[in-house]
């Protein structure tokens, strides 16, 4: 299983692979250029209880830091996770991935979406897909 | 003529509800058990002492968040008849408060999570996934011999799980669930001679060799309705209690401390501790692999059981 790659490009970090115990994040925080941060953890692919308090913990630094903040291109893995902490409601999300259902085919997806969570068309029939959980599940984090 | 009857099955069932179609409905179901059952339309009427296990409308439930604590083999609240689920505020408020059995989910889910309850209750006989899975399901087991082999585990299940056909947002609900009920067993359940949780802050990527009380055992299985994943533990030491109270609070967590069981929690459908004190805690985490998640229950259902060691 991937370890979590980083990757920094001025102000934009992309993350690839497991955020679990052998994630570190906290360094990252001081090598950042200065000024506003976009994270784009699109790459992970899988969270566990102590690498979400790894995360947060990430967050929280780069808030108390008086670092704006935005993320784009969340995976569904972990935006569904964030959206079980109270502490995160409000963070700036432009677009995450999202399980979404075909009610035509039965085909499931996970497409590129917003806080909309517009109907996507199927990729195998073309028929409107509907998000296939509960709204909250991705829209609660986006309460103030 | 002779009469072959069932293991002897000591106890009562009191159905509590107020709605008497909801009765009708859960008395033939419990009915099944061949145990006398009593139904009534509220708390008062009922006749409850210790070796009876209530049934009881959670709305109901909900105005009288301590009679969980009344002497009763169980208490366990339903959210009744009908297709509606409970909702999660009230499993959190029922959690909070101590309730030990919290269905979520509504008929027909209801039917097989309760009636797999009240039996597990009268039998006393609370250990394994089998008693959720239909006859013929294969089940597959892991013994972990070393602590690092916990990534190793969870890969071969979601691997297993991918095989079988189920989608990937079941295998990575899988791994999410496998890998915290993995980490709860080795790292928070074995305590030293004074009763301190000495492995919680052990960094998770050392070789640790597991032998006897360390061995941890993880089974899963499928039968096209549920998948469930059971880890087994040989300490004892789960709190079902402080359990509820992390569950029930999981929506407000600021992710400091105590996040595993509720992230599990958080990707089941029902989350089932059984425990024999001081020996041996069996957590299973049930996944329903037949309803989309908008069909299911928005909380996941909880129980807490107590029991000898198999």
């Amino acid at each position: 299983m991937s370890r979590l790659q980083i990757d920094v490009a001025g102000n934009r970090v992309t993350f690839t692979g497991r955020i679990d115990e052998t994630a570190q994040l906290a360094p990252l925080v001081g090598q950042l250029p200065a000024g506003a941060v976009v994270l784009v953890p699109e790459g992970v692919t899988f969270v566990n209880s102590v690498g979400l308090r790894e995360w947060i913990r990430f967050l929280r630094a780069l808030r108390e830091a008086g670092r704006p903040v935005t993320l784009e291109r969340v995976a569904d893995v972990l935006m569904t996770q964030m959206n079980l902490i109270g502490e995160l409601r409000g963070l700036a999300i432009t677009s995450f991935f999202a399980q979404y259902e075909c009610p035509t085919c039965r085909n499931e997806d996970q497409p590129l979406v917003d806080a909309s969570l517009a109907p996507v068309a199927c990729n195998e029939c073309g028929s409107p897909m509907q998000l296939a959980d509960f709204p909250e599940r991705y829209l609660t984090i986006f309460r103030s | 003529m002779q009469r072959t009857t069932p293991t002897s099955l000591s106890g009562k069932l009191v159905v509590v509800h107020g709605e008497r179609r909801a009765q009708r409905s859960l008395q033939r179901l419990l009915g099944t058990t061949l145990c006398p059952v009593e139904v009534v339309p509220d708390l008062a009427s009922a006749t409850i002492d210790s070796d009876t296990i209530v049934v009881i409308d959670a709305a109901i439930a909900l105005t009288a968040l301590d009679a969980c604590k009344r002497s009763a083999r169980a208490w366990i609240a339903v959210p009744g008849e009908g297709l509606h689920p409970a909702d999660p505020t009230v499993v959190s408020a029922l959690l909070h408060a101590g309730w030990d059995h919290v269905v979520a989910h509504p008929m027909p889910l209801l039917s097989e999570e309760l009636l797999a309850t009240a039996q597990k209750l009268l039998r006393r006989d609370c250990f394994g996934l089998d008693k959720y899975m239909v006859w013929g399901s294969e089940v597959r087991g892991f013994t972990l011999e070393d602590a690092v082999e916990r990534d190793a585990v969870v890969s071969a299940i979601a691997s297993d799980v991918t095989r079988v056909g189920l989608p990937d947002r079941i295998g990575s609900l899988v791994s999410v669930i496998a890998d915290e009920l993995l980490a709860n067993a080795l790292y928070a359940a074995p305590i030293d001679d004074s009763g301190v949780k000495h492995r919680v802050h052990d960094p998770r990527d050392r070789t640790r060799l597991l032998n006897g009380r360390d061995v941890v055992t993880l089974r899963w299985s499928t039968d096209g309705r549920y998948l469930a994943i059971e880890v087994r533990d040989r300490w004892g030491t789960i709190q079902p209690a402080a359990i509820e109270t992390r569950l029930a609070a999981t929506k407000t967590a600021n992710a400091e401390g105590g996040m595993g069981l509720p992230l599990a929690y958080a990707c089941s459908n029902q989350l089932v501790v059984n425990l024999a004190p001081g020996a041996l805690t069996e957590v299973i985490a049930l996944l329903d692999i037949r309803y989309k998640p908008t069909e299911l229950a928005r909380s996941a259902s909880f129980h807490a059981f107590w029991g000898d060691p198999p």
